[in-house]
């Protein structure tokens, strides 16, 4: 596109525009893992945009599908239509774990400044101040795709110089040694041969986040229109760096909606 | 037809003893025995432990009602329908269950070994996460690891370095090995061989996992059909104890081909019927302590509303359910 017919302000949802976002995370050809939400539309859009030969995988047992109509979980009916094989975990899961998995795309309660996540529970785990599903598919797919996208929301408290409770690895990662002694290590040394890749970039309500390869240390990309890199600053709850940062994220363009809302998520269940 | 296998949805539960080990196949909301757990809380079990790799609704009913002592496994809510199982949040806050977390492919790995009959598997995934901090392991920390009971393993996980290819830092992780499985699929033959449509989610590994196997189907057809195409079932019924009939079994959730999930029974549930203990009380008693057949559970539900969730049978989902604001 040479000429990106932008929408105007109040022409478009913030749903609208973090979906776009991560749609611009995927690559052709890719094979991506979907979670419930507002991923799977976004890879939905993605194969509708630049990426029409992605190749989408559900973590409940389905690669290669096609849907027609937008699933409202990964294991609903609508996750298997025309799919190259529909199977289960262990076989999706077991493709993840040997390498194939380009891209995945996660939430996440809170999340540290090495793209640590949790998933789990707020304060001492043993006895937590607020307890969330747990780690789901989020840790497998973290430690095992070559690039993982977070789409989360954007609070000072969810932005941790520490997690709480660290359900999926970053690029600094907890290790404890035979006697229990924990220590902090890079996720390379930790995966060794394994290592595939990491945490590539967070999209929140408020702006978009890369790590930088050497140090693995989230920095701020793009803010979205409408919100300042202060307002950014003031929500996250660790020092950040802002000097590398672009610029405006770029709102959805008109067609961009019109794929979004009448062809993608009609009935509204992701983008109301 | 009445088959020898087949049993009722009491009789089923009532294979299910107090304290046992049990898995609850299918996925969160997908093909869940949902007619049987609800039977599972009228007859009050008591002390489960909740083994398997997808628990949903089925897990936090089950929790609310006061059935479950032990839960092993990495996620409990509703999906688009409700972010946290409400019950299990609490029960976990108040430490009236003992919860242990593994990632969602570990707890695959746990069915397999069970399936396999080894002990354990290996793998990759959660190195250098909190699900496998030693401080975290709370079986042990209850000290329930030292090998009496035959269903919790010594050790809620090991590292070791790989030795045959050089491959670095492997975890293992302990088979689940339970008392019980219950399933639900769409189609069980009258000698019990087990077809599912759609994804399998860890449903073969979670039947071949227990001892003992249960399985709920939408409807029990004739083994001969079934038998015309074998590369399209999963267990043969030499290894299912029991079968049980039970069409629209698995609401509210949904069955590929047959049901969408009744998002609606589901955000209620999240949102008005487990929010509290009071909550969930209410919703018990309503939807289950005074229903006492399935048949009065479906009239309640209604027919139009099971109707619409039928699912196309071209397309396998329902094009008549309502599911966003449009």
């Amino acid at each position: 596109m040479s000429n990106p017919n932008y929408a105007k302000p109040g022409d478009y949802k913030l749903g609208a525009l973090m979906v776009i976002a991560a749609a611009r995370e995927v690559r052709d050809k890719e094979i991506a893992f979907a979670g419930t939400g507002l991923p799977m539309v976004g890879i939905m859009a993605a194969m509708r945009m630049h990426a029409p030969n992605a190749h989408l995988v559900y973590e409940a047992g389905t690669t290669d599908s096609m849907p027609i109509s937008l699933p409202s979980s990964v294991g609903g009916p609508r996750c298997g239509h025309k799919a190259a094989v529909i199977s289960g975990m262990a076989d999706v899961f077991g493709m993840l774990q040997s390498g194939w998995v380009d891209l995945g795309f996660l939430g996440g309660a809170e999340i540290d400044k090495y793209g640590n996540v949790n998933c789990t529970a707020m304060g001492d785990y043993k006895h937590p101040t607020a307890r969330f599903p747990g780690a789901g598919g989020n840790p497998d797919i973290n430690a095992l795709a070559k690039r993982t996208v977070y789409i989360m929301v954007q609070q000072k408290r969810r932005f941790s110089e520490q997690v709480s409770y660290a359900t999926s690895p970053g690029w600094r990662v907890k290790w404890w040694d035979k006697d229990g002694k924990m220590e902090w290590k890079s996720r390379r040394e930790v995966y060794g041969k394994r290592f595939g890749g990491g945490p590539s970039a967070v999209i929140t309500d408020m702006a978009v986040f890369r790590f930088d390869e050497e140090t693995g240390i989230m920095y701020l990309d793009t803010v979205h229109p409408g919100r300042t890199i202060e307002d950014v600053k003031n929500n996250v709850g660790f020092d950040l760096d802002v000097s590398r940062c672009l610029g405006e994220t770029p709102p959805p363009t008109y067609e961009q909606l019109d794929l979004l809302y009448n062809e993608i998520d009609p009935e509204g269940i992701f983008l109301p | 037809m009445k088959s020898k296998k087949q049993i009722s949805i009491q009789e089923a539960a009532a294979e299910i003893k107090n304290g046992d080990a049990v898995i609850v196949a299918g996925f969160v909301l997908w093909r869940k025995p949902m007619a049987i757990v609800y039977e599972m809380v009228r007859q009050q079990k008591r002390d489960l432990q909740l083994l398997g790799a997808n628990p949903g609704v089925d897990c936090d009913i089950l929790i609310g009602a006061g059935c479950v002592k032990i839960y092993e496994s990495n996620y409990v809510g509703h999906e688009l329908f409700g972010k946290i199982g409400n019950n299990f949040a609490r029960a976990v806050m108040a430490g009236t269950i003992i919860c242990e977390d593994y990632g969602h492919y570990h707890g695959v790995l746990r069915l397999e070994a069970a399936a396999m009959g080894v002990p354990f598997l290996p793998s990759f995934s959660c190195l250098g996460t909190d699900l496998l901090n030693p401080e975290y392991d709370m079986l042990g920390q209850a000290g329930l690891r030292d090998g009496s009971n035959p269903r919790i393993p010594r050790e809620k996980f090991k590292i070791v370095t790989d030795s045959f290819y050089g491959d670095g830092n492997v975890v293992l992780v302990p088979a689940a090995r339970a008392d019980v499985c219950i399933a639900h699929v769409q189609q069980v033959g009258d000698r019990g061989t087990v077809r599912i449509d759609g994804q399998r989610f860890a449903d073969i590994e979670a039947m071949k996992a227990a001892g003992k196997v249960i399985v709920m189907a939408e409807e029990i057809v004739p083994e001969e059909v079934l038998r015309q195409d074998p590369a399209a079932n999963v267990l043969a019924g030499f290894r299912v104890d029991a079968i049980v009939e039970c069409p629209f079994g698995g609401h509210p959730g949904g069955v590929y081909g047959c049901y969408d999930a009744d998002g609606a029974f589901l955000s209620n549930y999240n949102d008005n019927g487990s929010r509290t203990q009071e909550d969930f009380d209410k919703f018990a008693q309503e939807w289950i302590y005074d229903i006492k057949s399935h048949d009065e559970y479906l009239d309640k539900v209604g027919a139009s509303k099971l109707m619409n969730l039928r699912a196309n049978s071209s397309l396998k989902w329902s094009t008549r359910v309502k599911r966003g604001v449009r």
